[in-house]
């Protein structure tokens, strides 16, 4: 991805406070992102939180790359800042397996959003409140965002014993 | 008297997924204390047809039509969000005609949404009436839809770097006579229901949200600006050319069910405003940017999003340079406006619970997407 | 004590009457009536699918050229053609369009070089079983056979 750096007052202010835990300061078609270790993320949200006013946690998702062996997952927070009225994406890169630190110490929002994480590409995030799935049934098979899950695949077995039917293929 | 007195086991009703006023398939698991809820449980995904899963393994085209069917009453708005998306990606704009059209459905498209909310909302609470009315104008926008691209709901109507359609004739004069005839109409919805003493009664100071939790719940939109930020992504971070317009944002000023529908009321107002500028200065020229005919973009990312009707709909959009989106995030308003309801509804009681989750103004197909 | 008298003459109750009552002419009834009368839907609407016939040859217009097939988004269209060895031109021999997965966006009709596949103004097509929602390419010339009711 071509990208270009990206300077600012905050990007100086997060080196000097992370040092060597952020990774990357980018910008992207006008977007800004900042890459990170993963242990610090939550570190970073929390300075963001009350030091810059990034207040407000748009979204956390993630996006799974299999190819990538050890940094299986990008771990992504979209943040907003109502006073700068900035848009600032944090991501983390995170290993099949890692748990990943909870955010919802920082932002309650990420309650349902990480739960949709897990749901979906099966991280699992240390410390959270309620750790269940939330779109799929609690007992399925499988977490359908990963890209080793095919879109027609289905797990048989909790389809036969929950509504009756055979899944067809 | 002693609070122990008269202590009761705490009682778990299952509210939905088949009850007429979770506005769908939500099902809510109610923990009460006689009649006072002490705590909910949301179960949701009873409609989730994983429309993340389907857009990466589709083109850049052919998902188009899959996200009108997430927050269907709603479909104009879910459309131009994904466009702004992949337009973003492949770094082209519509041109200024084809902005001009976009705003003017959209707006519809809101004032159609809010008075859905308003006819169901207001069956919910017991005045059975007003929907009659809302589905009467609602009517109207749809018509306009209709002859414009074809459909009523789930619309289509615009394509990724402009429109497909040309306007038809009378589409102008269409528009300026609903946007005419709407604000009394308005009017007539206000005599009905703001200074009725049920409906005040039912709604002032029930589900209180006030602007920090808002903020910390992520919660967006009406329900945002009810508790008195004045928060709009079309003026704060403007896309389509909504900077060209002159219209207010609605505030509220306690965050309770009666604010918010205040806020939606005048919000409609506002979009019939904008409609008419809109119409009134549609510039002439292409309706399509210079688009390749396979669309491709570069590996990168993007987020982008817009003020739906329910508040913030965002589209982080992955590509890996292929014909297929690596991932396509949507980050739908309903749903997270929806994890507030835990919050509101401790404390209230049963009968208040309807009232909470009319005024969110959910709709499963994009919680549960 | 304004509001106290509102209260006490119902001020609001009939403000809201008053709008109820302006509705009651008969004029202003919106109603459609449906199955007796039917709507008029607009132009561009996209209902039934059709696949037109040059009306003075009555050759089919369409080029089996795949387009439509490669457009939909849910893969339901399936063209099969011969190559003629004289003309060397593709001829379209079977046609098949699945209505009951179809999600009328347009995407095929807006492919089309030769405007043969459209989406029509036709919004009735209700069957007796999911198979007669698979239409052939004699249903899509000439619009759906309607299935004879046995009671």
């Amino acid at each position: 991805m071509e990208s270009a750096p990206w300077e600012s007052e905050l990007t100086l202010a997060m080196k000097a406070e992370f040092g060597d835990s952020v990774l990357e300061f980018s910008t992207h078609r006008g977007q800004e992102f900042v890459v990170a270790k993963a242990d610090s993320a939550i570190a970073i949200l929390e300075y963001l939180k009350y030091e810059a006013d990034y207040d407000y946690l748009v979204d956390v998702t993630a996006v799974h790359w299999p190819k990538r062996a050890g940094e299986e997952f990008d771990l992504v927070y979209i943040l907003y800042s109502f006073a700068r009225n900035h848009r600032l994406r944090v991501k983390t890169r995170i290993a099949d397996g890692y748990k990943p630190q909870t955010s919802v110490t920082v932002h309650l929002t990420a309650n349902w959003l990480e739960r949709e994480v897990f749901d979906m590409f099966g991280i699992e995030f240390a410390g959270h409140p309620d750790p269940r799935r939330i779109l799929m049934p609690d007992e399925w098979k499988g977490h359908p965002l990963r890209k080793d899950y095919s879109i027609v695949q289905m797990d048989d077995a909790w389809v036969k014993e929950n509504l009756g039917i055979e899944s067809g293929h | 008297m002693p609070e122990t007195f008269l202590d009761s086991t705490e009682l778990i009703l299952n509210m939905g997924p088949q009850h007429p006023s979770t506005h769908g398939v939500l099902r809510v698991i109610l923990k009460l204390d006689g009649e006072k809820v002490t705590g909910t449980d949301c179960v949701i995904g009873y409609l989730h047809r994983g429309v993340e899963k389907i857009g990466e393994n589709r083109t850049y085209v052919m998902f188009a039509p899959y996200v009108d069917r997430m927050d269907y009453v709603a479909a104009v708005s879910n459309g131009l969000g994904y466009c702004l998306a992949i337009e973003k990606l492949l770094g082209v704009e519509a041109p200024p005609r084809a902005q001009a059209v976009r705003v003017i459905l959209t707006e519809l498209n809101r004032i159609a949404s809010h008075l859905f909310w308003l006819g169901t909302h207001a069956l919910d609470i017991g005045a059975t009436t007003p929907v009659m009315y809302c589905l009467r104008e609602r009517e109207e926008v749809l018509k306009i839809f209709e002859a414009y691209c074809g459909a009523r709901l789930t619309t289509h109507a615009f394509r990724i770097g402009g429109l497909q359609y040309e306007t038809y004739d009378g589409f102008e004069q269409q528009c300026l006579a609903f946007c005419d005839a709407f604000p009394a109409r308005v009017d007539d919805y206000e005599a009905l229901l703001t200074g009725n003493r049920i409906w005040i009664d039912r709604l002032k100071g029930v589900g209180i949200l006030n602007a920090d939790d808002c903020k910390a719940y992520g919660v967006t939109g009406p329900m945002l600006r009810a508790a008195g930020v004045k928060w709009d992504i079309r003026k704060a971070l403007p896309y389509s050319g909504y900077e060209k317009y002159d219209f207010e944002i609605p505030v509220g000023y306690n965050g309770d069910t009666y604010d918010r529908y205040i806020v939606r009321m005048q919000e409609m107002r506002q979009s019939a405003r904008i409609v008419r500028q809109a119409v009134q200065s549609l510039p002439e020229g292409p309706i399509m940017a210079k688009v390749p005919k396979v669309i491709k973009p570069a590996p990168g990312e993007v987020y982008v999003s817009i003020e739906a009707p329910k508040g913030e709909l965002g589209y982080y959009v992955v590509s890996d340079g292929t014909i297929n989106p690596y991932r396509l995030r949507v980050r739908p308003p309903s749903f997270v406006n929806l994890q507030s309801l835990d919050k509101m509804a401790k404390g209230a009681l049963i009968a208040d619970v309807v009232a909470i989750i009319g005024t969110i103004d959910i709709v499963l197909g994009e919680v549960d997407r | 004590m304004r509001k106290f008298l509102r209260t006490i003459f119902l001020i609001d109750l009939f403000e809201g009457l008053r709008v109820t009552l302006r509705y009651q002419h008969p004029k202003n009834i919106y109603t459609e009536q449906y199955p007796a009368e039917r709507p008029q839907v607009a132009e561009r609407y996209r209902g039934a699918p059709r696949l037109n016939k040059n009306p003075d040859t009555n050759e089919t217009l369409c080029i089996s050229c795949d387009l439509c097939a490669i457009a939909c988004p849910e893969a339901l269209i399936v063209v099969t053609s011969i190559r003629n060895p004289e003309t060397r031109r593709k001829e379209l021999t079977e046609f098949t369009y699945d209505t009951s997965r179809c999600m009328f966006c347009g995407l095929c009709e807006d492919a089309c070089p030769v405007d043969a596949l459209e989406l029509t103004q036709d919004f009735e097509f209700a069957q007796y079983s999911r198979d007669g929602l698979i239409w052939d390419r004699q249903m899509l010339e000439d619009g759906p056979r309607p299935t004879p009711y046995k009671a």
